[in-house]
């Protein structure tokens, strides 16, 4: 598939103009909400934008009341719809007969794609990741701990997040077609999906910890059912407990209220001597 | 106290200005714990506390309708008493995750309404094209719904000490114990969480893959995502090109060819 994903100027747009967006997309979720969610921080990324195409009072408004509908994205990529919306709008700007809906039908469509790929990589591979190599190291006490936990996160993301403006612009409307029609989306998410679940079963696995310290029969060197449970295969007991999370989530059970079910177990178990730590 | 409280209030300033920056993950727990150990002249402490908070909720993050509990108050005051009452990480969490759960509370009840009345506003100034207010009432918007946080932990922190340390020392020993035994067993509904948001069918097989390694290998979390990164590039060469081969016999050969070359193509700029 060949499409130009190099930006050319060759609008009204500079790069200049772009790298505002990228810094004006920093605090995309400040103003998070339940009404209408990230709105606020795409408009706020995209006001140098639409300053510059619309001069006239009129088209400014409606450009901005256009912006602030509904939009929900992993926040570090926000930069590619609003590098596309860019393109299109610059489009809009110097052309009459563009449908402005289409803006809005792009913007709206990517929402589900991107979420997906972003939240897979971002929340479930890379933020694990940081955390790994954040708590290992913390949990000694050591400050590069939450140093490196940072660094890991924050870099990549920095970087992804720059890029993603230009290559959003670049992009353009049509090819966000082609790519989703080649596949190419499902794949980079199906990949980040599997790394992010292998991460997921390795940490819960070496994160968390249950002890079941009942000793069975009574004899003096007798075996507490964790000893059981480890013969048989290591790591049976933490298996059930993560399945017992699960379970209780897919019920639909507030993690609150399963978090509390946890301290209380926890507290009971350690009173009545089942479990140890 | 004065000095310190203040402090505190900075530190949580910083937390809460983690959508500022980028949802930079400035507010989590490793960070949290480790500036409030800072400012309390207790780093190190502060540092293993906040490893254990982030431990504990590492499945808190806003994905979908779910809205953690607020790990910035959670992980101050809860960091901040137990390292003035001379106690160790479980104390932490044991005082930090009622209070997050409360200040999560408080702010969906107040702070959530207050940031609309801001998007409102937000509204009128874009019908008017007024970008500067548009930026202002962003600002102040987003600290406004961070009201309940910004009031509660210097607050909590100047009257709470003395009461947390006598709680603290006529605690009996199991529930310290059951504390510690919770701290184990929280980070396996944070990952559950987490699980649920990847977790299908498809990948399942990876979850367990991954889970015994750990159990058997006792690998390190970036053991097994290099392995993860190496299976997937087993998985590309012979299930991926495996496929592209058996569309070339059954496809008409022009259309074959256009995709083998289309998903070479594609793979490569990416």
């Amino acid at each position: 598939m060949s499409f130009k994903i190099q930006p050319e100027y060759k609008g009204k747009i500079t790069k200049k103009d772009l790298q505002k967006v990228f810094w004006r997309s920093i605090p995309t979720e400040h103003l998070w909400n339940y009404e209408r969610m990230m709105n606020v921080g795409y408009t706020f990324a995209m006001i140098p934008i639409l300053k510059k195409l619309y001069p006239k009072k009129e088209d400014l408004s409606a450009a901005l009341t256009r912006s602030l509908e509904v939009y929900n994205v992993t926040p570090y990529i926000i930069t590619l719809p609003e590098g596309i919306a860019t393109a299109m709008e610059e489009q809009n700007a110097s052309d009459p007969d563009f449908d402005t809906q289409s803006i809005s039908a792009v913007k709206l469509a990517m929402m589900g794609p991107l979420s997906g790929v972003g939240d897979a990589f971002f929340w479930g591979t890379l933020r694990i990741l940081a955390t790994g190599v954040g708590t290992s190291l913390a949990m000694q006490g050591n400050i590069l701990g939450p140093l490196l936990f940072l660094i890991i996160f924050d870099v990549p993301h920095f970087i992804i997040r720059y890029v993603m403006t230009f290559l959003g612009y670049g992009l353009g409307s049509n090819v966000i077609d082609k790519l989703k029609k080649s596949g190419i989306m499902d794949k980079v998410m199906e990949y980040a999906s599997i790394m992010g679940i292998m991460v997921v079963g390795g940490m819960t696995m070496s994160m968390s910890k249950i002890n079941f310290i009942t000793k069975i029969g009574s004899s003096k060197g007798a075996q507490t059912i964790q000893g059981l449970l480890d013969g048989i295969a290591p790591g049976l007991g933490v298996l059930a407990l993560f399945g017992v999370m699960y379970w209780m989530l897919k019920k639909k059970m507030n993690p609150l209220l399963i978090m509390l079910i946890v301290l209380i177990v926890s507290i009971a178990g350690a009173y009545f001597n089942i479990l140890g730590v | 106290m004065i000095l310190k409280t203040f402090l505190i209030f900075i530190v949580a300033l910083i937390g809460y200005s983690d959508a500022f920056t980028g949802t930079s993950l400035i507010q989590r727990p490793l960070v949290m714990g480790m500036l409030t150990g800072l400012v309390l002249g207790d780093l190190k402490d502060g540092i293993i506390m906040g490893g254990a908070m982030e431990l504990a909720m590492v499945g808190s993050v806003s994905i979908g309708a779910y809205i953690p509990p607020d790990m910035v108050s959670g992980t101050i005051l809860g960091t901040a008493l137990a390292i003035q009452a001379h106690a160790d990480s479980a104390a932490a969490l044991t005082l930090g995750i009622p209070i997050a759960t409360i200040v999560l509370a408080l702010e969906t009840a107040i702070g959530q309404p207050l940031k609309l009345i801001f998007v409102h506003r937000i509204d009128k100034n874009a019908q008017d094209g007024d970008t500067k207010a548009i930026a202002r009432n962003m600002i102040i918007g987003g600290y406004a719904g961070k009201l309940p946080g910004l009031v509660i932990v210097p607050t909590a922190f100047y009257f709470g000490q003395h009461a947390v340390t006598t709680l603290l020392s006529n605690m009996p020993k199991f529930i310290s114990t059951g504390m510690t035994i919770a701290s184990g067993l929280l980070p396996a509904l944070g990952f559950a969480m987490l699980a649920q948001m990847i977790m299908n069918k498809k990948v399942a097989v990876f979850f367990f893959i991954g889970f015994f390694m750990v159990a058997y290998g006792n690998l390190s979390t970036t053991g097994v995502a290099l392995f993860a990164a190496l299976i997937i590039i087993v998985m590309y060469i012979f299930v991926e090109r495996k496929d592209d081969k058996k569309g070339q016999d059954t496809a008409t050969e022009t259309a074959a060819g256009q995709a083998t070359e289309e998903q070479g193509d594609g793979f490569d700029e990416f």
